[in-house]
């Protein structure tokens, strides 16, 4: 054969097909099966010396600080002054917003739209705030946004400088980034635990909650958009004698600075999710209304503040957006183009009028007559769901049918079955899946998480009297797993019509662009709407809130397979259907495995927010650290942490399947 | 003395494989309307600016030969790559027919066209287009697979051409372990696997280094005298183009300028374009001795030579005779002599 020498391949590792391969089983096999016989054969139920008191010292920590919040130098010397300066901060926002009045803020919002996005961005985002006037929740939306405002500028003052370190070391950036893959896993009630014991209730601990959460994108999209100024363009600036600083200044910034724009939309979206949540430690805003509403069960009174914050978000979603949008939409009014300086001199000017005008003609609130309560109009559709939509349906029974399905034919079988499972037998079987998705370090480490939940101990209250965290964990997992299954049972099919139909892609795209940037909250509304209080409302909401980001993964991974490999499918004579099983899938699975990675912790992120609408197991538990610290803080913690573990499982094993095996054997 | 001159748009053959009239590809809004009108021959920033249309191929004749070699040559934007998505209808052409061994694909259902695909015509891209998480095996068989030919039939079927292609038994592994070289190489045994009567090459070497080019040209050469498909060839390297094709195709804007044999482009290019290309060929590399001949003397001869042999082969045997050589046909049957002069004067000429 001529040109038969083509050389080795380029790379010497080759696969050890059929090497040993059924001997490679053994051990595995071995020692799975052994742990499982012991797993059966000791104490089905946690035993009780693997208490490790946590819930104890928790509830001790917590009396000490709530004594010793006035002595303490920790107190008095750090937390206190820290807790002092960011009320101050908030309250000094608050009454800048106060100043300017509902037209002052309303001419502000429309001035940066204008000025970072144009007339569009500007309208809409004077719309949705003329909304929240007239919905009459200006007051509450305010304190929000003021309890936002605080943050964000927090969370970039540290944020930033965090990022231009890690673009520019990568010890750094190993080390940052350690905290920033652990803060984005962990449920943002997590943090709000500890955030109250030390800096109490109110502003404060809603503040630092948020900073927590908003910090990270903020340093990812700085370090991200310099670290891709490419390299030609800091040579030019090397060779021509900048400093670090000059380089940083006058070739990277400038180079990076719409990734960090779009990281300012990231960090103002997700701390806004956030803040809304953190209304549960007590400020009087938006979040407080609904949860106050959610509590009642009276969705009328969560309705309309819900859609105070649908609002608001979409207002400062689209003020943020920036030059992303423009490029890809025609200008709505073509205005005469005026020199940056000057756009910015009438846009400033326009709010200092609006304030201007709405002090002398003393315009404090939105005047009785524009002001719309929709409230009662709600509860009458509420009426008429339930009379209507929950039972007699045609064919799918109505949304009660739906949720007592889920409820005694799916979740409490599944339920009851984790509990009876001997307990370890469930650790060996993670273990055994983590061992197949990644190897021995994996199963190791799961393991080890699930051993901690048994350390959690006991809490009042089940049939027994006492109900351990563990069969909790198995509650909430079996309500997780079941969300899970839904959510990606409905989102994987819409998302590859997505990716194939650019008409489907059309129609969704509003949706899951508005989706993502809502809060959390704001589903809950619709589903206590709709099925009432219980386990099944707590499930669908955290299968809607999981959706989005799963249908927009597996189509945009669709999209990002490359052509050619597609091309030469359809060139040998591919169907539709066998480009899509053969060619697109395979190559889009790392991405689709990802938005399933995404909506598992999207579902562990609703477990407590689900809590609201009944869900209870350690959800319930865990929010009711919030509402009696006194008496229940200690197993707030203690369900707060079993749900951390079951995330870090969950996250770390479906993260595996989707890393290639070659990036695996590398790693 | 050259040979009749092939006609200009290459519909020249009998019994043609492959055979395309009037084909045309214009995108934007109605395209339909600028075949044949009089804008389509405006300049392109001019109708794109009054139609929003972009002519990417227009009035395109084509004619290839059973087993026949054809290079379409251009430079990037001038239609090629459209012209040869077209064939198979990759792209679909806006105007025009091509037929494909006497099957009419532009008129042909899902049905026929997935069939002329997956039997008739294997295509080669520019890179290599393999499935990376495939091993060559199942990527070699991937044409057999949609085929729905079983599982162990198309590997063993696989397994063989890849040893065809110089990759005996690295069939497990995975294309990124592979060189770019390499890798074109299970492009194009994944193109012999299914045993079509045609293969498509679209610029399959140009993402690879000269010297890996030249393997892979000469793994083509190879190919053609083994396993004689019908080849259409895509490229925007002049020397490969020569080197190549048994006849080429200049396309420029869309458009053939000339086709031709090698010898035909060099030595006559029909227009300033194609005369600046083909300059700096060495006239010796490409010209057969039977272009250049001298009608049949009565000798002696210092002996026989092959018309097809290019002149520059037979510098060595002219120097050791005084005696011209005698020009034989592929019968055996003597057509013409050439002699010292006649070569020296190919050689002597190159530079102009």
């Amino acid at each position: 054969m001529a040109l038969a020498t083509a050389s080795g391949p380029s790379n010497a590792t080759a696969p050890t097909f059929g090497v040993a391969g059924t001997r490679r089983w053994i051990l595995p096999v071995a020692t799975f099966g052994l742990l499982a016989i012991i797993a059966i054969a000791v104490n089905p139920n946690v035993p009780s010396w693997m208490d490790i008191g946590l819930q104890k010292w928790v509830r001790d920590r917590y009396m000490w600080t709530v004594q010793n919040s006035n002595s303490s130098w920790i107190f008095t010397g750090v937390f206190n002054p820290l807790s002092d300066a960011i009320n101050w901060l908030v309250e000094s926002v608050q009454w800048i917003l106060r100043t300017l009045r509902w037209p002052g803020v309303l001419a502000l919002f429309a001035a940066i739209g204008w000025m970072t996005a144009g007339m569009r961005a500007a309208v809409s985002g004077g719309l949705a705030m003329a909304g929240i006037a007239v919905l009459d929740v200006w007051e509450p939306a305010m304190v929000t946004l003021s309890i936002m405002v605080t943050a964000v500028g927090i969370a970039l003052v540290i944020g930033i400088p965090v990022g231009i370190w890690t673009s520019r070391s990568d010890r750094a950036e190993r080390i940052v980034r350690g905290f920033l893959d652990t803060a984005q896993v962990m449920p943002a009630f997590v943090y709000l635990i500890p955030v109250t014991i030390f800096f109490g209730i109110k502003y404060p601990p809603a503040v630092i909650a948020t900073v927590i959460y908003a910090v990270p994108p903020a340093v990812r999209l700085t370090s991200l958009g310099l670290r891709s100024v490419p390299t030609v363009m800091n040579e030019v600036g090397e060779s021509f004698g900048c400093t670090s600083w000059q380089q940083l200044l006058k070739v990277q910034l400038p180079m990076a600075r719409k990734t960090i724009l779009l990281g300012l939309n990231q960090v103002i979206m997700m701390a806004f999710g956030i803040v809304v949540i953190a209304s549960l430690l007590g400020a009087d805003d938006l979040g407080n209304l609904v949860l106050k509403g959610l509590q009642k069960n009276d969705v009328g009174a969560a309705f309309v503040p819900g859609l105070g914050i649908v609002l608001l978000a979409v207002a400062l979603d689209r003020i943020s957006t920036g030059e992303r949008s423009t490029s890809t939409r025609p200008p709505l009014i073509k205005l005469p183009t005026v020199e940056r300086r000057t756009g910015t001199l009438i846009a400033l000017g326009s709010v200092v009028v609006a304030a201007a005008v709405a002090k002398l003609a003393d315009i404090t609130a939105i005047p009785d007559a524009l002001a719309v309560d929709i409230s009662g109009t709600i509860n009458d559709a509420v009426g008429w769901v339930q009379d209507n939509l929950r039972k007699g349906v045609p064919i799918i029974g109505g949304t009660q049918a739906i949720n007592d399905f889920l409820v005694t034919d799916v979740l409490e079988p599944l339920r009851k079955f984790l509990v009876w499972l001997p307990w370890l037998l469930v650790v060996v079987v993670v273990a055994g899946i983590a061992y197949l998705s990644k190897g021995w370090r994996l199963a190791v480490g799961c393991s080890i998480c699930l051993l901690l939940i048994g350390t959690m101990g006991d809490i009042p209250g089940g049939a027994d009297g006492r109900t351990h965290l563990w069969d909790l964990s198995m509650d909430t997992l079996s309500q997780v797993l079941v969300a899970i299954v839904i959510s990606v049972a409905i989102a994987l099919p819409l998302g590859v019509w997505a990716g194939r139909s650019d008409r489907a892609q059309q129609v969704m795209r509003p949706f899951l662009d508005t989706a993502q940037v809502m809060p959390q909250f704001v589903y809950l509304i619709p589903v206590l709407f709709l099925f009432g209080v219980g386990r099944g409302a707590g499930v669908v909401a955290s299968v809607i809130y999981a959706i989005p980001p799963c249908i927009r993964l597996t189509g945009l991974g669709l999209r990002e397979v490359p052509y050619t490999p597609r091309e030469a499918a359809i060139s040998f004579g591919a169907t539709k259907r066998q480009e899509l099983v053969k060619v697109q899938l395979p190559l889009a699975f790392r991405s689709i495995m990802l938005g399933i990675n995404q909506t598992i912790l999207m579902v562990l992120a609703t477990v407590i927010i689900a809590a609201l609408v009944g869900a209870g197991a350690l959800g319930l538990v865990a929010y009711e650290g919030f509402t009696k610290p006194i008496q229940k803080i200690g197993q707030s913690a203690a369900a707060g942490l079993s749900i951390v573990f079951l995330a870090i499982v969950l996250d770390r094993i479906t993260q595996a399947w989707g890393t290639s095996p070659e990036q695996q054997r590398r790693s | 003395m050259l040979p009749a001159h092939g006609d200009l748009w290459g519909a020249s053959v009998t019994d043609p494989m492959i055979e395309v009239r009037g084909l045309w590809k214009v995108y934007g809004h109605r395209a339909e309307r600028i075949v044949g009108s009089p804008e389509a021959d405006l300049p392109r920033n001019e109708l794109e600016a009054r139609t929003g249309c972009v002519v990417a191929m227009r009035e395109v004749d084509l004619d290839v030969a059973q087993g026949e070699v054809f290079v379409v040559m251009g430079l990037s934007g001038s239609g090629k790559s459209t012209l040869v998505r077209c064939l198979t209808r990759l792209i679909e052409p806006t105007a025009g027919t091509v037929r494909i061994g006497g099957v009419d694909v532009t008129k042909a259902d899902d049905q026929q066209l997935l069939d002329v695909r997956r039997h008739k015509v294997s295509m080669v891209f520019q890179h290599f287009g393999l499935l990376p998480h495939r091993s060559l095996v199942d990527n070699v068989a991937f044409g057999l697979e949609l085929q729905g030919a079983d599982k162990g039939q198309r590997r063993e079927l696989a397994a063989n051409t890849l040893e065809l292609v110089g990759l005996r038994g690295m069939g497990s592994y995975k294309p990124h372990q592979l060189s770019g070289g390499q890798q074109q190489r299970v492009g194009l045994a994944r193109a012999l696997a299914t045993n079509p009567d045609i293969l498509l090459f679209d610029e399959p070497f140009s993402a690879l280094d000269p010297l890996i080019r030249r393997e892979m040209q000469d793994e083509v050469i190879r190919l053609r005298s083994e396993v004689r498909k019908t080849m259409v060839f895509i490229t925007h390297d002049l020397s490969e183009a020569l080197r190549l094709g048994d006849r080429i195709a200049i396309m420029r804007d869309g458009r053939f300028v000339q086709v031709g044999t090698p010898a035909e482009v060099v030595m006559n290019p029909a227009d300033d374009y194609v005369r600046n290309f083909v300059r700096d060929v060495p006239r010796s590399h490409v010209v057969p001795v039977d272009a250049i001949m001298d009608p049949l003397g009565d000798g002696p001869f210092g002996g026989d030579i092959s018309g097809d042999t290019k002149v520059r082969d037979v510098v060595g045997r002219v120097a050791t005779t005084e005696l011209p050589l005698r020009v034989i046909d592929g019968a055996g049957t003597p057509i013409g002599s050439i002699d010292r002069m006649g070569v020296l004067s190919v050689i002597a000429n190159e530079d102009l």
